[in-house]
């Protein structure tokens, strides 16, 4: 049997996911990153993205992750996110409805000077997007 | 002396007292063990960071961060103080409260100015009624603290300390000891204390591995305190969390053994009423009857 990779998902909340993987794909700071079983022991930082479990049989599980860390030691992969969601779980249409009501209100806001709330609406939007984004793929 | 009737109404008024305390009470105990739960499986997120820590802190010497600076005059400081929005739980908030306010009596006298983030309706109206102005309050996260709410107060201290605009935070909350034990304690959240990022070559396993580090050991450290400080504060929320139902727990169990107490007394006392009064009627009869009889 081919050498596999533990692979946890964890929140602060609780682990979301826990299982074996042959290969885990997480968004790094500077692009995509692959980790294979074998991997040197490394931390990696984590933007907002895709993070992709493939299994043997080459069925992929897809999450979406708001950011967060990565660390592999000893064929163990742990992605620290501080959000992150199953792409099996995400709801569609309460996002869309959800973004629509992010967008009315930046248009609102238009003109009006960048204050935090602007910055945290567009934030939202962004991790809500990518959620939509992720909920495609499967 | 209590009529018979008196005696009735407050042993149903107090039965009745007792019945709500007792639910309180089997309430409070399933609430804490959820909120047990709840701080067991935020353990593995806890923990995992602490290594990443150490081990970015074990590549990186002479680290330099906003947060680990130590300002070097204290004038101005953060207490947070974490309370709970409902009472009904003993000595729960006012510990809290009493902890503030000594830390506000401390530094005052040493000349440091205290602003205050409320966390708990008890704390929030407390300290507005005593005609202080909190830098932040919040509300309705006792019972279900989640990691935005801390993410939320962090944000406040992380900025205001980056800002030079305050040169320390301390956090004031319940830890949750046992099911029957809840310590209120003090923690300084900030500046984040230089052991965390320094780790002492005589303790470190000699054949760690090297670790690659994705960018460069230093960005990952720079964005890892904010969340070391986030984990601190969800931490402290969740300890309060399950602290409050314990102290309820507590307080709601001695109620309703005093409730208890209270009616097997009032019983008695009107028993012994009822009793006091068929004796003066057979007195009153035989006496009548007495009377009679001479006539």
């Amino acid at each position: 049997m081919a050498r596999t990779l533990l692979c946890e998902i964890v929140t602060p909340e609780r682990i979301m996911y826990s299982g074996e993987a042959e290969m885990l794909i997480v968004p790094a700071l500077d692009g995509e990153l692959g980790v294979l079983p074998l991997h040197a022991p490394m931390v990696a930082a984590l933007r907002e993205g895709e993070v992709r479990v493939k299994h043997g049989d080459d069925s992929v599980e897809w999450f979406a992750v708001s950011g967060g860390y990565l660390q592999v030691h000893e064929d163990k992969a742990i992605v620290l996110a501080d959000e992150a969601v199953a792409s099996s779980q995400i709801e569609v249409d309460h996002l869309r409805e959800s973004m629509r009501l992010i967008e009315a209100r930046l248009e609102e806001l238009r003109g009006a000077a960048t204050s935090d709330e602007v910055d945290q609406l567009h934030r939202d939007l962004a991790w809500q997007a990518m959620q939509v984004k992720v909920a495609s793929r499967h | 002396m209590a009529t018979l009737r008196d005696i009735k109404a407050s042993i149903s008024s107090m039965d009745s007292t007792r019945q709500i305390t007792r639910t309180m009470e089997m309430v409070a105990t399933a609430k804490i063990k959820k909120a047990q739960e709840r701080i067991e499986s935020a353990r593995p997120y806890a923990l995992a960071m602490m290594e990443v820590l150490e081990n970015v802190a074990r590549f990186v010497t002479g680290v330099s961060h906003p947060l680990l600076e130590l300002h070097p005059e204290r004038r101005r400081i953060v207490a947070i103080a974490i309370t709970s929005d409902r009472g009904m739980c003993g000595a729960f908030n006012s510990n809290i409260l009493r902890l503030t306010e000594e830390i506000i009596g401390r530094e005052t006298e040493a000349g440091v100015e205290v602003a205050l983030i409320s966390v708990g309706k008890k704390a929030v109206s407390y300290f507005r009624y005593r005609g202080v102005e909190p830098m932040a309050t919040y509300r309705d996260i006792s019972d279900k603290p989640t990691f935005a709410d801390a993410r939320s107060i962090a944000e406040h201290v992380i900025e205001a300390y980056t800002a030079g605009e305050i040169d320390g935070v301390e956090i004031v909350f319940n830890r949750f000891k046992s099911v029957a034990e809840q310590r209120p304690e003090i923690h300084e959240l900030l500046p984040v204390a230089k052991a965390v990022v320094e780790v002492d070559d005589a303790g470190v396993d000699p054949i760690t591995p090297e670790y690659i580090f994705e960018p460069d050991a230093k960005s990952v450290l720079e964005r890892l305190l904010p969340t070391y400080v986030e984990t601190l504060i969800y931490r402290a929320l969740m300890e309060s969390a399950a602290a409050e139902q314990g102290a309820r727990r507590t307080a709601m169990k001695s109620a309703t053994d005093n409730a208890n107490e209270m009616v097997t007394t009032l019983t008695r006392s009107y028993n012994r009423a009822r009793q006091a009064s068929i004796t003066n009627e057979i007195a009153e009869i035989v006496g009548g009857a007495a009377a009679l009889e001479d006539a």
